[in-house]
């Protein structure tokens, strides 16, 4: 993310007086922010409108399926959602690989050792056994994250396409593989959805640590204070880039 | 005297009595309805009758039970079970009242397996009024009609579900049936309301239902793409016979986990379901269903143990 902003000192008409000064860490691009939006927005959509059929039997299903206005509508809505989330996915893809101009391979959203030791360390530190591991620009959890929804992505938009075009798919693949898809599609989709409601929730919503809501979603920023406690090792990375400039506000 | 005690005392002579009860009949019978001749008797049948949609063509019972259709003066019955009366038609031969009108409906019945069941000594088998309703025919586009497309997974699922019948050694058709529809989309969106879908009788033909290993059944692989390739269903769709000749109620291979490594003089089909050697959309299933378990049990654990962290310290710092 070398081309990017990294710092943003608040502008005081904005902000207000008291907070004139303080630094905010650019985390994420308007360009990223809006893709996560997007996900959001098309992901509600799809399992409110998806999980009642996953489970048919279930007291809340013809609740839900009523509520969005019958069964045809639902599934207009869920096809719907799921093109905008085909879109959003291969425009991810190709912006970050062929439009942004980093380097693939410089890229910090990579998997590296570090971060199987991070992922050990956690464990220790939860059983008070060890400190807490010291994060870069990415932790382990955030990488996860990242490529648990890459993989999810991928996986539920193909098994998706397969189900909404179960003819022509079948022109290239067996039947058995039209039926898979639609258990593919529902195991991830439960997958993604319990992981999203419990654990990626947990880590920007419920944990005490950000409780009520980790503002970078809406702002990209963060605070001194947040970078210091989540991101220690990018946050002293940042700041001796900036006092080898010399110059606290040449990013303005 | 009042004349509620003369009332009383001229019904306490019980020839006054009896003659009352009997001219009351009288009257009741002799300006009885058409059909109420039966009625008096067959009074379940009778009123099952009223919601039939010959009743409202007008039709009578002795349309199809045969015998005198005569005007209801008789107190006897007697005379109504003259001529030509079968009374209770037995299985084999209930086609023949039927065919007497719907002529190209029991010929297209007669070359179906069910007829062939029958025919083969087997009178269980479904014939007309299993699936229309004995008395209570209504209209096939009446929602409460049992023969209604939206109805017809229940009214197949009456026999097809039942393990007796199914799997007597005659038969040896699948009692899943219906339970393996349920798996599909068509049934999710059938039960949620939405009647535009395939039920049992848009594949397997309502009158020419056949085995699906006859040439000529709608459900035979080779005609599967015309099938489902109906006006109204998937319609304008191209697409390989053999490959689309998978079997539709999908559950039971990927479900039942019965691993089929031999594959050899499997029916082309079958084959379908399997790719390569090893079963590889069984064993596909089974990875997805370990990993979302795996990952939300691990996560979660996770997650917990994060939460107790913070119980016993409050800074991470």
């Amino acid at each position: 993310m070398s081309r990017q902003k990294l710092i943003e000192i608040s502008d005081s008409k904005k902000i207000g007086d008291r907070n004139m000064g303080e630094i905010f860490f650019k985390r994420f691009t308007l360009n990223q922010l809006a893709q996560h939006w997007i996900m959001i927005g098309t992901f509600m959509l799809l399992v409110v409108s998806g999980m009642p059929l996953k489970f048919p039997d279930a007291w809340w299903s013809p609740v839900i399926i009523n509520i969005l206005g019958g069964f045809s509508m639902r599934t207009q809505i869920h096809h719907a959602a799921g093109i905008g989330m085909v879109i959003l996915g291969v425009y991810h893809v190709v912006y970050h690989v062929f439009v942004d101009k980093e380097s693939l391979l410089d890229r910090k959203v990579w998997p590296t050792l570090k971060d199987a030791k991070d992922f050990w360390q956690t464990i220790l530190f939860y059983l008070g056994k060890a400190d807490h591991p010291k994060y870069g620009r990415y932790s382990w959890k955030e990488k996860f994250d990242y490529w648990g929804a890459f993989w999810g992505m991928v996986m539920l938009c193909v098994t998706g396409l397969i189900m909404l075009f179960p003819f022509q798919a079948m022109e290239i693949i067996p039947y058995a593989y039209v039926h898979l898809s639609t258990i593919v599609h529902t195991d991830e989709a439960l997958l993604a959805t319990l992981f999203i409601f419990i654990v990626h929730w947990w880590n920007v919503h419920y944990s005490p640590e950000v409780f009520p809501m980790s503002k970078a979603w809406l702002t990209g920023n963060l605070s001194e204070e947040q970078m210091k406690h989540e991101h220690p090792l990018e946050y002293e990375e940042v700041m001796r880039q900036m006092n080898e400039k010399g110059d606290r506000s040449f990013s303005r | 005297m009042s004349l509620f005690k003369k009332f009383h005392l001229l019904l306490k002579n019980k020839y006054v009595l009896i003659l009352a009860i009997l001219f009351s009949l009288f009257i009741g019978i002799t300006t009885a309805q058409e059909d109420v001749s039966c009625y008096h008797c067959h009074t379940k049948v009778v009123t099952e009758f009223r919601n039939n949609i010959h009743y409202d063509k007008g039709f009578n019972c002795a349309n199809c039970h045969g015998g005198a259709d005569t005007s209801n003066a008789s107190v006897i019955s007697y005379s109504v079970m003259s001529g030509d009366f079968i009374g209770r038609p037995t299985r084999n031969n209930i086609t023949d009242i039927c065919s007497k009108c719907h002529v190209k409906e029991t010929e297209d019945y007669k070359t179906s397996i069910h007829w062939d069941a029958i025919k083969k000594g087997h009178p269980e088998a479904a014939t007309c009024t299993d699936c229309h309703g004995i008395h209570e025919i209504r209209a096939i586009k009446d929602p409460n009609s049992s023969s209604n497309h939206q109805n017809s997974p229940v009214t197949c699922a009456k026999c097809h579900s039942n393990k007796e019948m199914m799997s007597a050694w005659y038969y040896g058709i699948k009692a899943d049936r219906f339970d393996t529809y349920k798996e599909s989309f068509h049934w999710r969106a059938l039960d949620k309301g939405y009647t535009l879908v395939a039920t049992c009788a848009d594949c397997h033909e309502n009158h020419k239902t056949k085995s699906h290993t006859d040439p000529t059944s709608s459900t035979y692989s080779e005609n599967l793409p015309k099938t489902c390739g109906k006006e109204n269903c998937h319609a304008g769709v191209n697409f390989d016979a053999k490959v689309a000749g998978g079997l539709v109620h999908d559950k039971e291979s990927l479900h039942t986990g019965e691993l089929v490594f031999n594959k050899t003089n499997m029916d082309p089909h079958m084959k379908d379901y399997f790719l390569g050697p090893f079963d590889l959309a069984y064993w596909i299933a089974i990875f997805f269903k370990i990993l979302t378990t795996t990952v939300i049990g691990f996560f979660t654990g996770m997650v917990v143990l994060d939460f107790l962290s913070r119980l016993r310290i409050h800074r991470r710092f």
